[in-house]
């Protein structure tokens, strides 16, 4: 389980409110991390939570932060919706010291927020998250026909794809003609 | 509410799309230029593809290979391709079946876009199981490339001959015809002149004619006919001719002759009536070596109810 609070736009994050599930060996004191997505809220993450994730991991492995320390820099991913860096905190707990199953069932139903999740879990880099929502991704189209596809997943008929490739030569026609123009201003 | 799936990183695509059972890969191959390109860098294999013919309709089966099915169903997909620009996929084990439609596709373009999807250069086996006599230059053109070329028991005579006809210089290993397209020919030598690596013609109900001549003009390199109707005596001058043709080119590599095997006993002598062979064998399977002039060998043997000439 996480430990969230809202936070403020300030770049001091809010005091947790609830305290996280202690690691498994008691000699050794656990270390926490702090991150936040778009929204500021901050959860508390133990590192072995945090292993999960190829990016933190390596971003945590040298830093030698103090838990203050810790507290004060919140690892910012403005990219990341909240409710989205919540599902991947939990799932981060969940598994945490774990094996990981050959399924899991509780990766969100609805489309836009699996979708969303994948791109997190993708820059998070946690490999095994990754592995399960492309499964579900996969699933959103069992037994459909092409027309059904192509309506779930949004891919442009190849009219649209030629059309919206002709629009970005013209595009890059257009910059390198500025850029040449500029260019030759400058040497003016 | 959709999602843009093409959006996503290109890692994240692939193993979204190796994800993907192997009926909705190829459906996602269909949906533009893009997702067929995608579909075909998957890593979904599938066993050799078979193709059967039914009057003027194509069913065209794909099989998951043993690796794909731990992800795939295993059982076969089986496309019905009409003309136009629709196909009906029943998934064999299943009731009832589905509709795809691609509006820029016509008959031709299906089994090219499944061969591309999974880097198939050829069709393992086309099965002519029945035919309408009109509707055979349309196979050829829909399905250039074979293996195996199997016409069917069900296939009426003239379109089983017109079939093997046409369609038998296209298979690259083999031919099998399960019916006596001899029977009523005007012409047997057109069918045993053509010049083809393996056939086998098979029709326990109604053996096939052969003559000497026949025998003589075979340009197959490997026949088989099951049952043949021809005389101990025939053989015998078949030996004899092979024999006096000196340097001459003879193509077949095999001949195997099924005949009723008291017809072999009985005309065991008759067969080597005159000639000088050496036994190699002489027991249950008799075997024995003939050679000519020019160095040819022509190995002879029995095989159960079979009569074998192997030339060297």
């Amino acid at each position: 389980m996480s430990s969230t609070e809202q936070g403020t736009s300030s770049a001091a994050p809010a005091e947790p409110t609830t305290a996280p599930e202690s690691a498994a060996a008691p000699e050794v004191p656990e270390s926490f991390y702090y991150v936040h997505g778009k929204d500021k809220v901050v959860h508390k993450v133990s590192a072995g939570a945090l292993q999960h994730s190829a990016l933190i991991h390596g971003m945590i492995s040298n830093l030698g932060y103090t838990e203050e320390q810790a507290k004060a820099n919140p690892f910012p991913f403005e990219n990341i919706d909240g409710d989205i860096l919540q599902m991947v905190v939990d799932w981060c707990n969940q598994h945490k010291g774990k094996p990981t199953p050959p399924e899991d069932t509780n990766l969100p139903k609805q489309k836009e927020k699996l979708f969303d999740l994948v791109l997190a879990v993708n820059y998070l880099e946690i490999k095994e998250l990754l592995t399960y929502c492309c499964k579900q991704v996969a699933m959103m189209v069992k037994g459909k026909s092409p027309e059904e596809i192509r309506e779930i997943w949004m891919i442009p008929t190849d009219a649209e794809d030629e059309a919206a490739e002709k629009e970005a030569k013209k595009r890059a026609g257009k910059e390198a003609a500025g850029e040449t123009a500029a260019a030759a201003g400058d040497a003016k | 509410m959709p999602i843009r799936l093409l959006s996503l990183s290109g890692e994240d695509l692939q193993y979204v799309i190796n994800s993907m059972v192997l009926s909705d890969l190829i459906a996602f191959s269909l949906c533009s230029k893009r997702t067929k390109a995608l579909a075909k860098s998957s890593n979904h294999k599938i066993d050799p593809m078979s193709a059967y013919v039914y009057l003027n309709f194509i069913i065209f089966e794909i099989r998951p290979s043993e690796q794909e099915r731990q992800r795939s169903p295993r059982l076969s997909l089986l496309f019905s391709i009409y003309s136009g620009s629709r196909i009906t996929l029943t998934r064999a084990g299943e009731n009832g079946s589905e509709v795809w439609r691609r509006p820029e596709f016509t008959q031709s373009d299906w089994i090219p876009h499944f061969m591309s999807i999974f880097n198939e250069s050829v069709i393992q086996e086309l099965n002519i199981v029945e035919v309408e006599e009109s509707y055979l230059d349309t196979v050829k053109r829909i399905i250039p490339k074979f293996n195996k070329l199997e016409i069917g028991i069900a296939c009426f005579d003239d379109a089983a001959r017109i079939a093997f006809l046409k369609l038998s210089p296209i298979a690259v290993e083999h031919v099998e015809v399960q019916k006596n397209i001899f029977n009523n020919a005007t012409d047997t030598t057109k069918f045993l002149t053509l010049n083809l690596k393996s056939v086998t013609f098979q029709d326990p109900r109604y053996p096939f004619k052969l003559t000497v001549d026949d025998l003589l003009i075979l340009n197959i390199t490997d026949l088989t006919i099951d049952e043949a109707n021809i005389t101990g005596r025939e053989l015998n001058q078949f030996l004899k001719l092979w024999m006096k043709g000196n340097h001459k080119f003879y193509r077949p590599k095999s001949i195997r002759l099924a005949l009723e095997d008291e017809e072999i006993q009985l005309n065991r002598q008759e067969v080597l009536k005159g000639i000088q062979y050496e036994f190699v064998e002489e027991h249950d399977h008799f075997q024995f070596r003939i050679r000519r002039g020019d160095g040819k060998e022509l190995m002879v043997h029995k095989e159960e109810n079979s009569i074998v000439f192997n030339f060297s």
